[in-house]
């Protein structure tokens, strides 16, 4: 018995110090390096750690109260009253108010909005719209309706401050009396424009804990054995067609959706990443996708183009090699089927005819992921269909038009060091933050 | 224009004709040889280029080479055997270029799709053509992302030894570009211009082939050098088509402007590919400016020498005229002043040319011949001075001896008569007396006259106009005349002034002596006609008579004082009218025939019309 009771408190006594180091710890600094702006949008990784919605997506993409609490929705769902949180303090120690919310998101959504007014009611936020917003909780978790207390963005009532930024370093601190309760992180650093390379160099070498993974090289990283977090396919490759000038008429888009080889773009730049995709959800949403024809047909292709040569279309792309790669590609592809396309710069003078871009997919809900992507692509029509034959029908008859055509459904990667505790993708695929640890804390 | 106007100008003319086809000989030669220089210089860098180029070919196929033969192109060639997945390496190509330092990169699997490329990514799974055969370098066109094309050396390897199972083995196609980095990494020297004519680099605007047969465009901007576009690039195209058109090896001189120091020699190299099609037309140019300014500047210098030379001929030949003329001139003013009467001229002789000079012979014997024409005026005017005595004592004899005669014969009768009654003798002495005073009388005359040709007085000047002299002569002797032989006076005066520096007296004695010449010498009567003209810068007084005229002994001597045709003439008269004549600077001449009247022509110097 002693004997069993000794072993017991042996046992016990190691187990201890294991149960210690898996405990979240406390402070240290992350480090964080990334490509782009930490303030882009969508998805500026700066952006999820300063500022909050009034809702957000928890890593299952199910809508969760934010800096609301409850929310309501009248006159079938004509009108929506969301609650707000009380006790709420902006980084400056101003208060979260209903007003303050009002005008965030008046800044934020000038102009595409789903709703047609806002209102501050007490501690509520009222928004009405002419046409129904059935959507709209999952709408207002997304990036784009963060709340700022500042026209600059920079001051809002996320789990980290900003705290200075220096020699493309943007350093945020921990905010004690944030509302979700302090992060275990003392601060992080985000080391801006830094190159892929340049980021796996620093990782390898112990000076960086979070980097970014592209897709089209999350072979290479786990071939070099990184630790590597990954999202479901969450960003939407497409290629936007100008419906105006050379490309009004409907039978050259048409053309030009069938004659883009999206298996090459799959296969060989992606590396096999994601999945091959033409409908506006993956098939994980819907259900429906494979019904949307993926395949290239140059025959049909020329049928279409009806050998009319248009003049010289110029294409646009996002930036990173793998989406040059695929513009090119894909020009290459229309240059078979007749056209003349040239891959310039985005930013020029006049937009591109047909430009290659990344959209998010905002919602794990099918109606609110539909309804975040055709407001991306420019149509601002609620989708109000439950059914999954009713939103096929939605999708259908807007990618009819090819103003805007699916190629790729890509999943958001990162790569982390060996001291990141705990940490986890949002079903956005960005890092949540707030919840990770440094093992080697003090 | 005189002898050493002559001479000058022919010896000037002689020596510039020498200077200057000695400095277009020596022009010609420096230009031939300067060409020639240029030339070879010329043939040098293209030989040094084309040696640099297979150099640089050389360079390429190490480079693939190496490439194909690295152990991790081979492991990749070995995966692509096997797994025949080919999109692990779709970026491989960009990387594998970089380190070899190749603007081209291909890899191509077995099945003869790209794998990667380095110049145009996105390719990857399009069919390459290309040999399946190793080759040496290349040139080749190649396409580019932005529809462009471009030029670039290319050589093609087998990467590693293929799997024998496996039909073909992964090869890579590897270039370098030839653009203007490539020209600038050439060898080139100053004045050295190394450009390159694609017709491969097809922009997406211009999408027109440019080389090719006759007819197709030139487009100036094709043509690129190290530093970017080529001035005055189409100054080339004659160049540059004649090197297509031939595909050979082209040399000309071009000029880039109209100055001749912006002119170079051009070399046009063209480039072909396997098939022999020329892709590009590579150009060497060095600039001829040195090479022309020195040109200038020998020119310069040779026609300062020229010039210099030209100028000393002229001054020698001044000298040498000079020299030469001077003892000519001086035998022709010699003998000018000979003509005019000065016999006693002569020239200077040089003492040091003892006779072998043929001027100083002529100059000798032209004062010889001085010495002996004065000796021999001498020897002439003291025989005609010892005839004119004689003449004068002869004529003066027969003057006196007239008078003389009946003197002797009185004063014989006288003596006779002494003997005779006293009565007879008072007669006879009273006739006697009277026929001595009247011959007494005629022999004073006869001295007289002597007398007064012996005191011609000098003429007193006087502004007189001809038509006055003569108008007083003929209204003295024209009643005369016609009253006396009916002799009939004419005149013929020119309206125009006659003004005459001349004695009136003087000229009236001597008109009037030729008018009772001419009166004397019509005693049946006729016509006396008295002119005056002006002609030119004298005046011309013509007394012509209708007489029997004279013959032309007689014209010869008729101005000889004492010689007279007429029975009681002293001979005196026409030399009294040539003395005044010639006392007026004037001239007097006879014109007659015998039996068609005499003309005596006077001509005097007209007088300045603005004197008063």
């Amino acid at each position: 018995m002693l004997r069993q009771l000794a072993i017991s408190c042996l046992v016990a006594a190691l187990a201890l110090p294991m149960t210690a180091r898996t405990r979240p710890h406390y402070g240290g600094r992350l480090r964080v390096e990334i490509e782009g702006e930490p303030w882009q949008r969508p998805n500026g990784l700066a952006r999820r750690l300063v500022l909050d919605g009034l809702t957000s997506m928890d890593a299952k993409g199910i809508v969760q109260p934010a800096l609301a609490v409850e929310w309501k929705s009248e006159n079938d769902s004509h009108r929506w009253e969301f609650r707000l949180r009380t006790d709420v303090h902006f980084h400056d120690a101003s208060p979260l108010t209903s007003v303050a919310v009002v005008t965030a998101l008046n800044a934020d959504c000038s102009a595409n909005c789903p709703w047609t007014a806002i209102q501050a009611v007490g501690a509520s936020v009222v928004f009405t719209s002419d046409s129904p917003m059935p959507n709209l909780p999952a709408l207002l978790a997304s990036d784009e309706y963060l709340i700022a207390a500042d026209a600059g963005g920079n001051i809002g009532t996320g789990p980290f401050q900003l705290s200075g930024f220096s020699n493309g370093v943007l350093a945020l601190t921990a905010n004690e009396s944030c509302w979700q309760g302090r992060p275990f992180l003392d601060a992080i650093e985000i080391h801006m424009h830094r190159s892929i390379r340049d980021q796996w160099l620093d990782l390898g070498v112990g000076r960086a804990d979070l980097v970014e993974v592209p897709a089209e090289q999350l072979r290479a990283a786990r071939e070099q054995r990184l630790t590597v977090l990954q999202s479901q396919a969450v960003t939407l490759l497409a290629l936007s067609v100008s419906n105006s000038g050379a490309l009004a008429n409907p039978d050259l888009r048409w053309a030009i959706a069938l004659a883009i080889d999206r298996r090459s773009l799959f296969d060989v730049i992606f590396q096999k990443q994601g999945e091959v995709t033409a409908s506006l959800l993956p098939a994980s949403l819907t259900g429906y996708s494979f019904l949307f024809s993926v395949e290239r047909d140059l025959n049909k292709s020329h049928e279409k183009h009806g050998g009319f040569t248009p003049p010289l279309l110029t294409m646009t792309a996002e930036s990173g090699n793998a989406m040059q790669l695929a513009a090119q590609r894909m020009a290459l592809n229309l240059h078979e089927a007749g056209f003349n396309v040239q891959v310039v710069a985005a930013g020029g003078a006049r937009p591109g005819d047909l430009a290659l871009r990344c959209l998010t997919l905002a919602s794990n809900q099918p109606q609110a992921a539909l309804e975040a992507s055709l407001r991306d692509a420019g149509v601002q029509a609620p989708v109000l269909e439950q059914t999954p034959a009713n939103l096929f029908g939605v999708e259908r008859d807007f990618l009819q038009n090819h103003t805007l055509i699916p190629l790729l459904f890509l999943p958001r990667a990162y790569a982390i060091g060996g001291r990141v505790r705990d940490l986890q993708l949002r079903s956005d695929g960005t890092p949540l933050l707030a919840n990770a640890s440094l093992q080697d804390a003090p | 224009m005189n002898l050493r106007q002559k001479l000058l100008l022919l010896l000037s003319l002689t020596v510039a004709l020498v200077v200057a086809a000695v400095a277009w000989t020596v022009l010609v030669r420096i230009r031939q040889v300067f060409e020639q220089h240029d030339q070879q210089e010329t043939a040098l860098f293209v030989s040094q280029f084309q040696r640099e180029f297979q150099y640089r070919s050389t360079e390429v196929a190490t480079a693939v080479d190496r490439l194909a033969a690295s152990e991790r192109m081979r492991n990749m060639a070995f995966e692509l055997e096997h797994s025949g997945d080919p999109s692990l390496y779709v970026n491989e190509a960009q990387t594998l270029a970089q380190e070899s330092q190749l603007d081209f990169l291909e890899v191509i699997g077995p099945d003869g799709k790209i794998v990667s490329s380095a110049q145009w990514p996105a390719r990857f799974g399009y069919f390459e053509p290309f040999s399946w055969v190793d080759q040496p370098a290349f040139l080749k066109t190649e396409e580019l992302p932005d529809e462009s094309t471009t030029l670039g050396l290319f050589t093609n390897r087998a990467v590693g030894s293929s799997e024998p199972n496996t039909s073909q083995p992964v090869r890579i196609l590897g270039g370098k570009r030839l653009d203007q980095s490539f020209l600038a990494n050439l060898p080139v020297v100053p004045e050295m211009q190394i450009a390159l004519y694609k017709d491969a680099d097809k922009s997406p605007a211009t999408e027109q082939s440019s080389l090719g047969p006759d007819g197709s465009l030139f487009d100036p901007k094709r043509l690129i050098c190290a530093a970017g576009e080529v001035p005055n690039a189409e100054r080339y195209e004659t160049l540059i088509r004649s090197a297509i058109n031939s595909s050979q090896q082209t040399s000309a001189i071009i000029n880039l402007t109209d100055q001749r120091e912006d002119s170079v020699s051009a070399t046009a190299i063209p480039l072909k590919d396997n098939t022999g099609k020329v892709l590009a037309v590579l150009t060497v140019a060095i600039s001829r400016g040195g090479m022309i300014q020195t040109q200038q500047h020998i020119r310069a210098i040779a026609y300062g020498v020229a010039a210099g030379g030209i100028l000393l001929a002229i001054l020698a030949s001044l000298w040498i005229a000079a020299r030469v003329s001077r003892p000519i001139e001086q035998l022709a003013r010699a003998a000018e002043e000979v003509a005019a009467g000065n016999w006693e001229t002569s020239v200077p002789e040089r003492r040091r040319s003892r006779g072998r000079d043929e001027v100083d012979v002529l100059a000798r014997s032209f004062n010889h011949m001085t010495s002996q024409l004065a000796t021999q005026r001498e020897r002439l005017v003291q025989s005609e001075r010892v005839a004119a005595w004689r003449e004068l004592a002869r004529r003066l004899a027969h003057e006196l001896k007239n008078p003389l005669f009946p003197l002797q014969l009185t004063v014989e009768n006288l003596i006779r008569a002494r003997a005779l009654p006293e009565k007879e003798f008072d007669e006879v002495f009273r006739e006697s007396t009277v026929t001595l005073g009247m011959e007494i009388a005629n022999l004073k005359t006869i001295i007289g006259r002597f007398s007064d040709f012996s005191k011609m007085p000098k003429p007193q000047l006087e502004r007189i106009d001809a038509k006055d002299a003569i108008e007083r002569v003929r209204v003295l002797y024209e009643a005369a005349g016609q009253n006396e032989t009916s002799i009939r006076f004419e005149r013929e005066l020119s309206t125009d002034p006659m003004p005459l520096d001349a004695d009136p007296e003087l000229l009236h004695r001597a008109l009037s002596n030729l008018v009772l010449n001419a009166m004397d010498a019509m005693p049946e009567g006729g016509i006396l006609k008295l002119s005056a003209k002006p002609r030119g810068y004298q005046v011309e007084i013509r007394v012509v008579d209708t007489g029997q005229g004279m013959t032309s002994e007689e014209c010869e001597r008729l101005f000889t004082p004492y010689y007279t045709t007429k029975q009681h003439g002293t001979g005196l008269g026409l030399a009294i009218v040539q003395s005044v004549v010639t006392d007026h600077a004037g001239t007097i001449a006879v014109e007659s025939q015998h039996g068609g009247g005499t003309a005596f022509v006077i001509t005097l110097p007209k007088a300045s019309e603005t004197k008063s």
